[in-house]
């Protein structure tokens, strides 16, 4: 338990290190990027047919809303405010704070990439198995070859893919949104369920065929190689039921595929943004974008340090978590 | 271990859809009356369901002409911008200087909690104005056209009076373009001497200054302030928000409720262009705000059953603009040898086919602004600069460039003439014209790269830097001839005023970018200073404004900061569908939302 617990210390040593770094150059990298708040938004409303006078008074109040004062002063005030975990407010969104806004677009991300994960994760796993134990059959060389094409296909194809065939060519689902207001309204009822899911199949399915493909050809080799083990022939040898054997292989062949799939889960929080921007998904990728379009600082360093720090206990949880799940770590350690 | 991944799946997605919505109201919208929902996309800013419902939110949950509306509408008039359709303004009069105006409230006007839209809440809408800033709402020692009181004559009439000496044009359609709010909202988040406080902010000592920086911090706070229940004196009422959408529901008590056809409007979040087109070629709007369309795109939304265009006027041109501080684009010979280089008919037909028309003339306003204020005459005496290879030679042989053996022209060091053009990432239609311009001009022997910035705000910081030597802009923006000319002769060409004072920055200073000069000689009319004209296009009233404008559109199109390429045409989609009676071709409402069109008496449910 001792060690255990060194180990947990040293892990969140490591990873407040880790964040300090990454908000550090964040915070830098994102006052480097040229722009003014003010102007961008002075100018997007002309372009919308606003008056000058008018696009003026719209904006005149979000110069009391830009971070003021030396960079490095900036910098000490930013670092401080995180100790109380105030993320500070928003430029583009005036004044409100940007954890509000972080925290309500998070859970529509979590939702979406989770679902598209875990989809993804299951078919990937199950037909990597299948894969590998036909791996000389057609239907394994075809599950290989489909699992290797689409792992080359980027995320956003296939999702601009799917949106011009689902919702231009056939109309089946919505190009957008997360629920119809209109329809429903939030609540713990089935209709609000199936009104989200119905908005959220378009983008998941995406989601989870890009990334089906990468379990698949993992979970195929993992298989492959763990099919070769001694302990498989002593299985068979002891004459175990074909269904037990399976068991054992399947067991010994995911686990390498568990730390990705924790990890996947910290890149959650990063969104998928280029997803939620074809099928304008309102969470955490859009607001990302939003808030790069408008140079809204305080917005993307909220954002940045989100992901950082998700990724970073993902990482953590997934060290702790194979050593519970793999006895051979465990006794090494 | 299959069954528990899949249980724990199934779990997890099902918590996290409950965990995404937890704190929301738990019942189900209302069963639908016979008005329908109308579907839109609101562009003015983005829909937050964190934010409050507050018009001066930048990105909040106020949908100008659904859940908050003006005094008055302005119309898209040619050339007045003080003309306007009533709304909660039943009518107003201005005292013959201008310094004065008079506003009656419709006799009938209510907020959706029922009680009486009152001269009150007109005077806390102007209190909550000032804290915000920006136009006749600055407080600023000495700035023109301030307002300076506003006085209740009774419950339904209010009075607007400018600050002593000053005489903006500008005035009347700031007072009603005025959002107005309810004081039982916003009146207890002002302190009970607010107006004393605005009243000592137009002086210039300790305690002006003491009494400016309370108003802004007011400001700061107010910007955050909502209440937790819409009270809307416009034609809906925010009934639900979520992150992708706003449903607002009609209110039963505006002023002009019998003329609203839909029962409710669901309006989407704007996030681009792209995103707007989509949902017109999955045919899930009923009508969306204005975009400058690829022909394409509109082919595939003409296609939609129920879809059709509504085209109208736009104030707007894009223009070619010069950094004069590059040369040779000191030199007016050479921006006129563009000029006739440069066919700006094909320019228009790549960069915007559908929602643009070729600009007869470059004067610095739309053309059919330019002929309504100084009359076909004098328009027709403006040099169109026809494509014409021969005078554009003779020009930049007279700014002393020559023309080499292989047909490329040479600076007079030298140096072979070639420049870059720039435009920002994503505006499609500058992107193409801009290829198209540096094709034609490559052609005519002067090397043009079109170049694209990152994204528009890299452009807007890197052009304002002085870092391009030529790149598009938007111009001619009316029907304010004081708006359209403050864009070419204003802030980006060095001239600012402040406190009643006119001044000119010396290019690459102050935000000077455009490097023109400050004064120049025009055939006929003399020396002028584009910059002063200007500004008196600000004070004159408009019906003596005629002789200015032509002074400055002679000046533009004879110094040619820019060359201006294309006017737009306001284009939107709709789709009759489910509604009908949309406004038609050229209505004086296009540039307004939905919203808007419905308190008008359009879009009606389609019997």
């Amino acid at each position: 338990m001792n060690s255990f617990l060194w180990r947990l210390a040293g892990h969140l040593t490591r990873g407040l290190a880790m964040v300090w770094v990454v908000t550090t150059f964040t915070f830098f990298l994102i006052r480097l990027m040229p722009g003014d708040p003010v102007q961008i938004q002075y100018e997007r409303l002309i372009a919308q047919g606003m008056s000058p006078d008018q696009a003026e008074s719209a904006t005149a109040i979000t110069y009391g809303f830009l971070p003021d004062g030396p960079v490095w002063q900036q910098y000490l005030d930013y670092l401080s405010g995180l100790l109380v975990l105030d993320l500070g407010v928003s430029v583009e969104s005036q004044g409100i704070p940007v954890a509000d806004r972080v925290f309500g677009a998070m859970p529509w991300t979590v939702i979406l990439v989770l679902s598209g994960i875990l989809i993804s994760f299951l078919i990937g796993v199950g037909l990597g198995v299948v894969a590998a134990l036909r791996r000389s059959s057609f239907v394994g060389h075809s599950l290989s070859i489909a699992g290797s094409l689409l792992h080359g296909v980027p995320p956003f194809v296939i999702g601009i893919v799917l949106a011009a065939l689902f919702t231009r060519r056939w109309r089946w689902f919505p190009s957008g949104g997360v629920y119809n207001g209109d329809e429903v309204a939030p609540g713990f009822y089935a209709d609000f369920m199936l009104n989200v899911a119905y908005h959220m199949v378009l983008p998941a399915s995406a989601f989870a065929l890009a990334s089906y493909g990468g379990w698949l050809l993992a979970m195929r080799s993992s298989v492959a190689s763990v099919l070769g083990d001694d302990f498989l022939l002593a299985a068979e040898l002891r004459g175990l039921t074909s269904w037990m054997r399976f068991r054992y292989l399947a067991r010994n062949a995911i686990l390498p595929l568990f730390t990705v799939l924790a990890i996947s889960f910290g890149l959650v929080f990063g969104g998928a943004i280029f997803i939620e921007r074809i099928f304008n998904y309102p969470g955490l990728g859009m607001l990302l974008l939003s808030s790069i379009g408008a140079r809204d600082y305080s917005m993307m360093s909220g954002s940045f340090l989100v992901i950082t720090v998700a990724v970073i206990i993902a990482n953590i949880l997934a060290d702790l978590f194979y050593s519970f799940i793999d006895p051979r770590v465990r006794r090494q350690t | 271990m299959k069954r528990s991944v899949c249980a724990i799946a199934a779990a997890l997605a099902f918590t996290l859809a409950a965990g995404a919505t937890a704190g929301c109201s738990p019942s189900k919208p209302e069963a639908k009356k016979s008005g329908g929902t109308y579907t839109s996309v609101f562009a003015n800013h983005a829909i937050d369901p964190q934010s409050p419902i507050n018009p001066f939110a930048g990105k909040g949950n106020s949908f100008t002409g659904y859940n908050v509306t003006p005094l008055g509408i302005r119309k898209n008039h040619l050339t007045d911008h003080n003309q306007h359709y009533p709304a909660i303004a039943e009518s107003w009069q201005v005292s013959p200087d201008g310094s004065e105006i008079t506003i009656k409230l419709q006799p009938n006007a209510k907020w959706s909690d029922g009680t009486p839209v009152t001269a009150e809440d007109i005077k806390t809408s102007a209190a909550v104005a000032f804290t915000q800033g920006g136009s006749i709402f600055a407080i600023t020692p000495g700035s023109t056209g301030a307002l300076g009181e506003v006085t209740i004559v009774d419950e339904k009439t209010v009075k607007f009076t400018q600050a002593p000496g000053a005489r903006n044009n500008t005035f009347l359609f700031s007072v009603l373009a005025m959002n107005v709010l309810a004081k039982s909202v916003w009146g207890p988040q002002l302190p009970a001497d607010f107006w004393d406080k605005v009243k000592k902010g137009a002086g210039s000592d300790d305690a002006a200054k003491a009494a400016r920086d309370e108003i802004t911090a007011l400001g700061k706070r107010l910007i955050t302030f909502g209440p937790a229940k819409d009270v809307s004196a416009g034609p809906f009422v925010l009934e639900s928000v979520n992150a992708s959408e706003a449903i607002l529901t009609k209110n039963p008590h505006f002023y002009n409720a019998d003329k609203i056809g839909p029962e409710k409007v669901r309006l989407k979040n704007y996030s681009g262009n792209e995103q707007i087109w989509n949902y017109l070629i999955a045919g899930e709007l009923d009508g969306a705000p204005f975009t400058a369309t690829p022909t394409n795109v509109v082919e595939q939304i003409l296609k939609v059953p129920g879809s059709k265009k509504i085209t109208g006027l736009s104030q707007v041109s894009a223009a070619l603009v010069f950094n004069q501080k590059y040369a040779p684009f000191d030199k007016v010979e050479v921006r006129q040898a563009l000029a006739y280089l440069i066919d700006r008919s094909e320019v228009q037909k790549i960069g915007a086919p559908d929602s643009g028309k070729p600009s007869e003339h470059t004067h610095g306003l739309i053309e059919d602004a330019a002929k309504a204020w100084i009359g076909d005459a004098e328009v027709s005496k403006l040099n169109p600069y026809n494509p014409d290879k021969a005078k554009a030679e003779a020009l930049l042989k007279q700014a002393g460039l020559t023309k080499a053996a292989d047909g490329k022209w040479m600076l007079p060091n030298g140096q072979p003439f070639t420049f870059k053009l720039q435009v920002p990432n994503g505006f499609s239609d500058w992107v193409a014209a801009g290829k198209n311009v540096a094709n034609q001009l490559t052609n005519a022997g002067i090397a043009v790269e079109a170049t694209t910035s990152a994204d528009y705000a890299v452009y807007q910081k890197e052009i304002a830097e002085g870092k391009y030597a030529a790149g598009f802009w938007l111009i001619a923006l009316g029907p304010s001839t004081y708006n359209a000319y403050a864009r070419l002769y204003g802030g980006a060409n060095g001239w600012s005023a402040f406190g009643g004072k006119l001044a000119h920055k010396p290019a690459g200073e102050g935000g000077n970018w455009m490097g023109g000069a400050e004064t120049a000689n025009v055939a006929g009319l003399g020396t002028l200073n584009p910059g002063e004209l200007t500004y008196q296009l600000s004070q004159l009233p408009v019906d003596q404004a005629k002789d200015t404008i032509v002074k400055l559109a002679k000046y533009t199109n004879d110094q040619l900061p820019g060359i201006q390429m294309w006017n737009y045409v306001n284009v939107k989609f709709v789709n009759t569908t489910r509604y009908e009676n949309f406004p038609p071709d050229n209505c004086e409402c296009l540039r307004e939302t939905d919203g808007v069109w419905m308190q008008l008496g359009y879009i009606q449910p389609k019997k």
